[in-house]
């Protein structure tokens, strides 16, 4: 009984770890191997709060004890979840700076190694290689809980808390920016949400779990030393999340159990007795990484797969959310049903310049890619970028969006200087882009590529998910129904559901309209919108592009086709190596003879 | 209190260590600036490469040269059997580069507990080399440390020469700067891959052996030296060290840095 009692601990033990690593490594796409060094920092802040104080007589270094603060341990979990939280901060803001994966492997193995390091050396805080004991166990009204089954109530309650928060958060609009961050951080950027404050707060939520958990054991094996948070403990947590199933619950959880279960099982197999019964483990799981990796590298349960009943509980709480919508919400604005042009309306009745740039320039090592580029958008009016390959007009629009920064030149938005803002900030203020290679988040359904650029939604805030869950309910709620009214004004309704990486180049390239107009910004700059699909779907998309410029949106596309520049443009400047050479209409720019030459053909 | 002896011989031992830091960077980087793979592996060609001189040492009775060459030999067999069997499959299928580095991460956890299980967690040693100390002035350095400062510098120099003069060396260094670039004017990129491996492996050997001759080897021998190759190859250069040369000034930089904090 205490036998069971105990691997099922282990088992729970791992289940915390591995779900709160799964929000990181399966919803973010962050790599930490840090995961077992957070874990012993709740320990150990736990351990020293709960110790009994040592009478400085006694002498606590002669001893070789540590002497503690002899808190209860309820009041000392909660700075346990505290502290790891802290440190998660402190080696998140480094990491997320740097985008690359495998600086932020780098970090965190670093991380990972002195801490661990520290834990064995700086004796008089940790009691060094000896560790801490003995922390008082689990208590209750005076009574001592320290026998396996008693504490095993424990372990139970905090992983299903643990499960339910990383559901919660994984399946709240919090989750759906995770995963858009893992599929692609710049276009979430683009879309208006400041994705620096994401990764670090899920970097925390991560280490404050893993904190608990080690708060927990630490009152359990009463005993606390550097080994159990080693690299090898860090590396268990990721292929329980990796086997399972990066990005599911279930899996992890299955993961857990299953791994966790290895040496039980070995120990008990006669012929490789206790001794190897880990190393044997460590063969087995690292074997298994390998298979996994080479012929399932999605995992035993892919995202989105989940047993039967749980299907059933996910699906009805979507239903919920969903019911009500196709149709049930209206745009809130009448886009004109089709449109032949966009300025065709009243001659001289000129919209503003919304956007203006004045000798813009950017410099890529010895190119000038972009060399003193004055030009002004107008609202109602379709302006055009035409030119040769590498003129600079991609880079022009990566500057107006603040993902590049210029090497001098203004960007004036509404007659205020941009240069210089962070992309998400320009994205909130109505500048927002699309991507010549789309950059559509591949592994989410069209419904939550739409739904990701829906502007101030509370749910993306945890403390408001935690505090107002029917609010954060109900607006998630209109969230989708917006969602399904822009899906249903690209035409792609139907597709609702699907996942983006099942759809066809030009469906792509119509959910990502769809995602740009959810932003609800003003300046939509298209970067090839109609280029690599068929014929029909590019008048769609001519028509899309009109009927938005006729409601009003100040448009600006990057093109290559005559036929689709000549159908929509009103403005239209020719670059070459990084420089306006011409400007007028197509009419003005095709009569040119220089141009036909080099650019129109004959 | 300053005191030139103390310092002096920080110094000597500070370039002894930082040398071979510097081959163990070397060695990881040139597999990592081509593949763009986090050959967390790597740790364990070094531990092989141990355990396989220690063995061919005690076991089969050969000399110490034979059995060091029969440790680099099995390093480079690891190196060219993870590539091709692990690495160049999930690469054909466009596996991600995480999915690669957890591959490479179950290799690291499964071959060093193998290595435990067959060879047990105690320390085994490579005796047999020929150890002198010798005095300057106050300083005092082995024939050891002498030879492991040559022999990564030479191997360091060996790299670039390679690099910059070979017909191979230089289509490694095209497909380190631009992989789809070098494929288009018909360098075969799997040829390339497998000759970073090998070339690296080699590498991660000697300084295995480096080690071992005044050390020891066990089963987890490979993650401490690899961290360090890690941390080398990312602090040298923040450009990914696409060029040699000022992968090598990085180099030295480190190198007076380290023995910098030794003192």
């Amino acid at each position: 009984m205490d036998y069971l009692a105990d691997v099922g601990i282990t088992i729970l033990i791992y289940i915390i770890l591995g779900v709160s690593l799964n929000l990181l490594l399966g919803y973010a796409g962050q790599v930490s191997m840090a995961h077992a060094v957070f874990y012993g920092i709740g320990a150990y802040t736990a351990g020293l709060l709960t110790l009994p104080v040592l009478e400085a007589a006694e002498g606590a270094a002669a001893r070789g004890v540590t002497s503690g603060l002899g808190w209860n341990w309820l009041p000392a979990l909660l700075i346990a979840v505290a502290v790891p939280l802290v440190f998660a901060f402190i080696i998140a803001i480094p990491a997320v700076v740097s985008v690359t994966g495998e600086y932020l492997i780098l970090l965190t193995l670093a991380f990972q190694v002195v801490v661990n390091q520290l834990m064995n050396s700086l004796t008089t805080v940790t009691g060094g290689p000896y560790g801490l004991t003995p922390i008082p166990p689990f208590s209750l009204f005076g009574h001592e809980l320290s026998s396996p089954p008693q504490a095993l109530g424990f372990f139970v309650v905090a992983a299903l808390l643990a499960v339910f928060v990383t559901w919660r958060i994984g399946e709240s609009p919090f989750g759906r920016l995770l995963k858009g961050i893992r599929e692609d951080e710049i276009a979430v950027r683009a879309l208006g949400k400041n994705t620096l404050i994401v990764k670090v707060t899920v970097f925390g939520v991560a280490a404050a779990i893993a904190g608990m958990a080690g708060a927990l054991a630490s009152y359990y094996y009463q005993f606390i030393a550097p080994g159990n948070y080693s690299l090898d403990l860090s590396i268990f947590v990721v292929a329980v999340v990796v086997l399972g199933g990066a990005g599911n619950l279930i899996g992890t959880i299955l993961g857990a159990i299953v791994l966790g279960s290895l040496t039980p099982l070995l120990q008990n197999i006669a012929w490789i007795g206790s001794s190897n019964s880990i190393p044997w483990q460590g063969v087995i799981y690292g074997v298994g990484l390998v298979i996994i990796m080479r012929f399932r590298p999605q995992g035993i349960l892919p995202e989105g797969l989940s047993p039967r009943w749980f299907k059933h509980a996910a699906r009805s709480a979507s239903a919920e959310l969903t019911g009500a919508a196709p149709g049930s919400w209206s745009l809130g604005v009448d886009y004109p049903d089709s449109a032949e042009t966009c300025a065709s309306g009243d001659e001289g009745d000129e919209g503003e310049d919304v956007v203006r740039i004045s000798g813009l320039a950017r410099n890529f090592g010895g190119l000038r890619a972009v060399d003193g580029v004055d030009m002004a958008l107008r609202r109602g009016r379709i302006t055009a970028l035409i030119g040769p390959n590498g003129a600079g007009k991609t880079t022009i629009f990566n500057m107006v969006t603040g993902e590049l920064k210029p090497d001098s030149g203004q960007v004036w938005f509404r007659g205020t200087d941009v240069v210089g803002e962070k992309p998400h900030k320009l994205a909130r203020f109505g500048i927002v882009r699309s991507f010549q290679d789309v950059r559509v988040f591949q592994q989410l359904s069209a419904l939550e590529n739409v739904a990701m650029a829906v502007p101030g939604q509370p749910g993306e805030n945890l403390v408001r998910l935690g505090l107002q869950p029917r609010r954060t309910r109900r607006a998630e709620r209109e969230t989708r129904a917006k969602a399904h009214a822009y899906l249903d004004f690209v035409g792609m309704s139907e597709k609702a559901d699907e996942l983006v990486v099942n759809l066809s180049f030009g469906e792509q390239k119509l959910v990502a309209i769809a995602r740009l107009l959810a932003t609800e910004g003003d300046v939509l700059l298209l970067d090839e919108p109609t280029s690599g699909i068929d014929a029909n779907s590019v008048n769609q998309v001519i028509d899309l592009i009109l009927r938005l410029c006729r409601f009003g949106k100040t448009v600006c596309i990057v093109e290559h086709s005559v036929h689709v520049v000549d159908k929509l443009a009103d403005h239209v400047y020719f670059l070459d190596h990084g420089a306006v050479i011409e400007e007028g209409t197509m009419k003005d720019l095709t009569s040119r003879p220089h141009l036909v030459e080099v650019y129109f053909g004959t | 209190m300053f005191s030139f002896q103390l310092f002096s011989q920080l110094l000597v031992s500070g370039i002894v260590i930082g040398s071979s830091y510097a081959l163990l960077s070397v060695s990881f980087g040139v597999i990592y600036a081509t593949t763009r793979i986090f050959h967390f592996a790597h740790a364990i060609a070094y531990t092989v490469a141990s355990y396989a001189s220690v063995t061919a040492l005690a076991k089969a009775g050969l000399p110490l040269w034979l059995a060091l060459m029969v440790g680099l030999v099995v390093a480079v067999a690891l190196g060219i059997l993870i590539e091709l069997a692990a690495y160049r499959p999930m690469r054909r299928r466009g596996a991600s580069t995480l999915a690669l580095f957890l591959t490479s991460l179950g290799l690291t956890i499964a071959g060093s507990n193998l290595i435990q299980i067959v060879f047990g967690p105690e320390n085994k040693p490579l005796p047999g080399f020929p150890m002198k100390t010798f005095a300057v002035g106050a300083v005092t350095f082995t024939n050891l440390h002498l030879l492991t400062v040559i022999v990564s510098w030479v191997c360091i120099f060996g790299v670039v020469v390679f690099l910059k003069k070979t017909k191979y060396g230089k289509a490694t260094r095209a497909a380190q700067s631009n992989q789809q670039m070098a494929m288009a004017v018909g360098i075969e990129m799997d040829g390339v891959s497998l000759l970073v491996f090998m070339l690296g492996s080699v590498l991660v050997g000697v300084s295995a052996l480096l080690f071992t001759l005044g050390g020891v080897a066990s089963p987890n021998m490979g993650l401490s030296p690899i961290l360090i190759g890690f941390i080398g190859v990312f602090l040298g250069d923040r450009e990914r060290f696409r060029r040699s040369a000022r992968r090598l000034r990085a180099r030295s930089g480190y190198l007076v840095v380290r023995s910098v904090a030794e003192w």
